[in-house]
């Protein structure tokens, strides 16, 4: 495996502000790699940095293995990107904003090629690409910068927020095409708020907070760190049974049912006693991202 | 409900009003004394008024020569200024209180009323009038106040708020039409300046009584309400007819636009917005493309400009030879200020050339200030996530400044070139090279300017846009108006334009024009360099 995105040490300042905070983050080739944090963590911050649109204060970062600040223009020929906040011409029409953009990237809207890919998106996405700019919907305009990242083949998708501001029906329309994408082998990195988009979609996760990399690796390595939730039926069981089960945490007792975390890699371990007390309704939650994520966010606002 | 619909309008506008209704009367106290002071004699009259008739430019820019009272001369200089003043407050009002009301949604909640929709507009109406009363009376009173006869003073208020009401009625009618709001506006203070541009082909081409200091004018005035303000000829003949006719047509509009309004939809024109491509054109492409598509329609309106300027520059230097031809005293104080007889007509060369100058560079820091508006904007960050670096969209965005600078220059100096040429054949108003040559030798010092303002765009973003104005002020400032002013010659020094080659005078130089080149394309140079090490600054 070759890393796509590498960074370390990677320090952004805004005068006072400090954005990033020591960054470290790898990307690999042909995974799909979810970003998460809270607002303000620096998502965007590192994208922008990945981009070249930002210069990092300090620190090492590279991109197929280049400066993303000194090679912007070169690189930009194999990354398509999603920014987070959507700008547009408000004079040019949605479909002429897409021609433009690819043909910036070095893609030719003449060949048949994109042609075809171009009206299927516009098909997919629902999109009215004769309509002028400042008259679009948030999501219409949203709708522009997938459209113009998924027309033209890249080999890295840098992908701010994509579905921000679009409807259910067309968030799934885009984790097709994010999964089309992984399929073909392509590189993604995702940051996201849509904890069921990135558990989807995504091999890896980052989480960020203040500028710092908290957490990193693979769905499965991070719900080893949480804990699972179980819950049955009372029935007849007594207090002294239940306080019996071994590794249980966090015990209640509430409309009949019982509620317990076990650790995530001593499930095994608790199952057979369950059975031994003949539980019946038995309910193994695996760990949400989203509790992973309420575990960082929650100490921020412990923190604050 | 009308009346408190209206109150409550007034309410809100008095402010406006009143700053309108103040600024209508001060310059006619203005004007009308300032015609005292510098027009005393009949001889002073007729004398500006048979230059003017030879001179179509003077004749677009005024008016009707109708005759030589203090009055007469005060119409001409000021009834087609103050009528276009009174047309676009009328087009500001109605399409507030129409269509950009109804894209507040305010209208939205009256329409929904037992009122009805009809309300909102007639209120409207109502206001329209209530504002022309004040600017006709305002204008009455002030040439009163500034000495001018009673008598024709209240036929020239009356003509001027006739003609705003006739504007009120078709600015409404416009506004039932236009797709949105901001169009609307757009529209109307097009009208306005057409109805003035019609009035002047009808001036200029209208036939000349040279014995009476009059002018009959082509059939086109009679096509334009600030054309009927002139047909009343306020002070010599106090012709009501024309009055009529504005507040017939005024009626009809409004009854056309009740009718029309009646069928569409609220917040929605008639006319509705134009479908844009679905495809970018071959020409949509790089970041000059871009630029290009984005700023065509700046481009071609300074172009238009420009060709107008040179087309009234050129016919002015009729003015100088009027003055040469003139008496000896005038000759002998002309010759005081600029220098031998010869070198007066080079002179007013390179005034009118630097007048063209300040237009290329307000073009060009025009083009400068993008640079700043689209980092702001976020379309930066867009074209430089595609495969485009920062200084190829940087010097794309200069370029594209310094070609619509460039044109401006170039049709100027044709069109100046021709505009004298096809009055004096002979090359006594100056030659086409002369005039050609000096508008268009102006490109360094315009480059200067544009070279700044970008350095400083590099340097400090956010400062842009108010150093560009203030940069592009001070050139002005000091180009045309520092030697009237007795700035010090080191201050006016400063300013590019006194660098500009005196191409329409013996033996220019061409040593500044170098300089300013070079230096403009060192300080790009430096921009580009600077430009490298800094972000996106939001
Ligand atoms: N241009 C800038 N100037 C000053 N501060 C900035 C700038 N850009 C970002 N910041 C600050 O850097 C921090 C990180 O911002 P960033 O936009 O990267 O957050 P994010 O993770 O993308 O948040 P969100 O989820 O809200 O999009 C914030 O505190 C923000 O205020
Ligand atoms: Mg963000």
């Amino acid at each position: 495996m070759t890393a796509i995105v590498e960074a370390s040490g990677l320090v952004k300042r805004y005068g006072a502000t400090v954005a990033l905070d020591g960054l470290d983050l790898s990307v690999q080739q042909g995974e799909v790699h979810g970003y998460l944090g809270p607002n303000g963590a620096g998502k965007s911050t590192t994208i922008r940095i990945l981009l070249g649109l930002a210069r990092a204060t300090s620190g090492r970062v590279t991109v197929f293995g280049a400066d993303p600040w000194r090679d912007a223009a070169r690189l930009h020929r194999r990354i398509a990107s999603v920014p987070g906040d959507v700008a547009l011409w408000p004079a040019l029409s949605g479909g002429e904003t897409i021609d433009l953009l690819v043909r910036l990237r070095g893609g030719d809207v003449g060949s048949g090629e994109y042609r075809r890919r171009r009206a299927e998106l516009v098909e997919r996405f629902q999109f009215d690409p004769g309509k002028r700019a400042r008259s679009y919907s948030k999501g219409n305009r949203q709708k522009v910068a997938l459209i113009t990242a998924l027309a033209h083949p890249a080999d890295l998708y840098v992908l701010d927020e994509p579905t921000s501001g679009l409807d259910p029906l067309m968030e799934a329309v885009f984790s097709d095409e994010v999964a089309a994408l992984a399929r073909s082998g392509a590189t993604v990195l995702l940051s996201s708020h849509i904890l069921s988009e990135v558990e989807r979609l995504c091999d890896r996760v980052s989480i960020l907070r203040s500028g710092r990399i908290v957490e990193s690796g693979t769905l499965d390595e991070l719900r080893h760190l949480t804990r699972t939730a179980v819950s049955f039926e009372r029935d007849r069981l007594s207090d002294a049974q239940l306080a019996g089960i071994p590794g249980a945490h966090d015990l209640v007792v509430a409309e009949g049912r019982v509620s317990l975390t076990l650790d995530s890699d001593a499930v095994a371990a608790t199952l057979p006693a369950l059975g031994d007390l003949g539980v019946t309704g038995l309910r193994v939650a695996p760990p949400s991202l989203e509790e992973l994520f309420l575990r960082h966010y929650g100490d921020e606002l412990v923190d604050a | 409900m009308l009346l408190a619909l209206l109150r409550f309008r007034l309410r809100r506008d008095r402010l406006q009003l009143a700053v309108w209704t103040v600024a209508l009367l001060l310059l006619m106290v203005f004007t009308a004394a300032a015609m005292t002071s510098t027009y005393p004699a009949v001889a002073d009259r007729v004398g500006v008024l048979r230059i003017a008739m030879v001179t179509p430019a003077l004749l677009v820019l005024r008016g009707t020569p109708q005759g030589t009272s203090l009055g007469d001369i005060t119409v001409f200089e000021i009834a087609t200024f103050q009528a276009v003043l009174i047309g676009l407050m009328s087009t500001f009002l109605v399409v507030r209180n129409t269509r950009a009301e109804e894209e507040r949604g305010a209208a939205e909640a009256l329409a929904a009323t037992a009122a009805g929709r009809a309300l909102p507009t007639v209120a409207a109406v109502l206001e329209g009038v209530v504002a022309n009363v004040l600017a006709g009376g305002a204008s009455a009173l002030g040439l009163i106040a500034g000495g001018l006869p009673t008598v024709g003073s209240i036929v020239f208020g009356i003509a001027l708020g006739a003609a705003g009401c006739a504007f009120v009625g078709l600015e409404l009618l416009i506004a039932q039409l236009a797709p949105t709001g901001r169009s609307a506006n757009g529209w109307g203070t097009a009208l306005v300046l057409a109805s003035y541009a019609l009035r002047g082909i009808g001036d200029a081409g209208g036939t000349p009584h040279p014995a009476s200091s009059t002018l009959t004018p082509g059939w086109e005035s009679a096509l334009s309400p600030i054309g009927w303000v002139q047909a009343t000829r306020p002070y010599a003949a106090d012709d009501l007819r024309p009055v009529l006719l504005a507040l017939v047509v005024g009626a009809l509009a409004v009854w056309a636009a009740l009718a029309v309004q009646r069928v569409r939809d609220v917040g929605a024109g008639v006319i509705a917005e134009g479908r844009a491509r679905r495809t970018a054109s071959p020409a949509l492409r790089g970041p000059f493309g871009l630029a290009a598509r984005l700023q065509r329609g700046s481009v071609i309106g300074w172009g238009i400009g420009a060709v107008l300027l040179g087309l009234i520059g050129g016919d002015l230097a009729n003015l100088v030879l009027e003055q040469l031809g003139s008496t000896a005293g005038v000759a002998e104080a002309v010759k005081r200020l600029g220098g031998s007889g010869s070198d007066l007509l080079g002179g007013f060369i390179i005034a009118i050339g630097g007048f063209v100058g300040i237009l290329a560079a307000a073009i060009a820091v025009q083009g400068a200030m993008r640079l700043r508006q689209e980092e702001a904007a976020g379309g930066a960050d867009a074209v430089l996530s595609g495969a485009v670096g920062r200084i190829r969209w940087f010097l794309s965005l200069v370029a594209l400044a310094v070609v619509a600078a460039a044109l401006a220059l170039v049709v100027a100096g044709i069109a100046a070139a021709l505009a004298a040429l096809s009055a004096h054949p002979d090359g006594s108003a100056g030659t086409f090279g002369a005039w050609f040559g000096t508008i268009v030798w102006q490109l360094p010092a315009v480059l200067v300017i544009l070279a700044l303002v970008s350095l400083v765009f590099a340097v400090a973003p956010r400062a842009t846009i108010p150093v560009g104005w203030l940069v592009l002020a001070a050139a002005a400032f000091l180009g045309e108006l520092g030697a009237l002013l007795d700035v010090p010659q080191w201050v006016r020094d400063l300013a590019p334009f006194s660098h500009s080659p005196a191409v329409a005078l013996a033996h220019p130089s061409f040593v500044g024009a170098g300089w300013m080149t070079l230096g403009a394309v060192v300080a790009i140079g430096l921009a580009c360099v600077l430009l490298r090490r800094r972000d996106t600054v939001p």
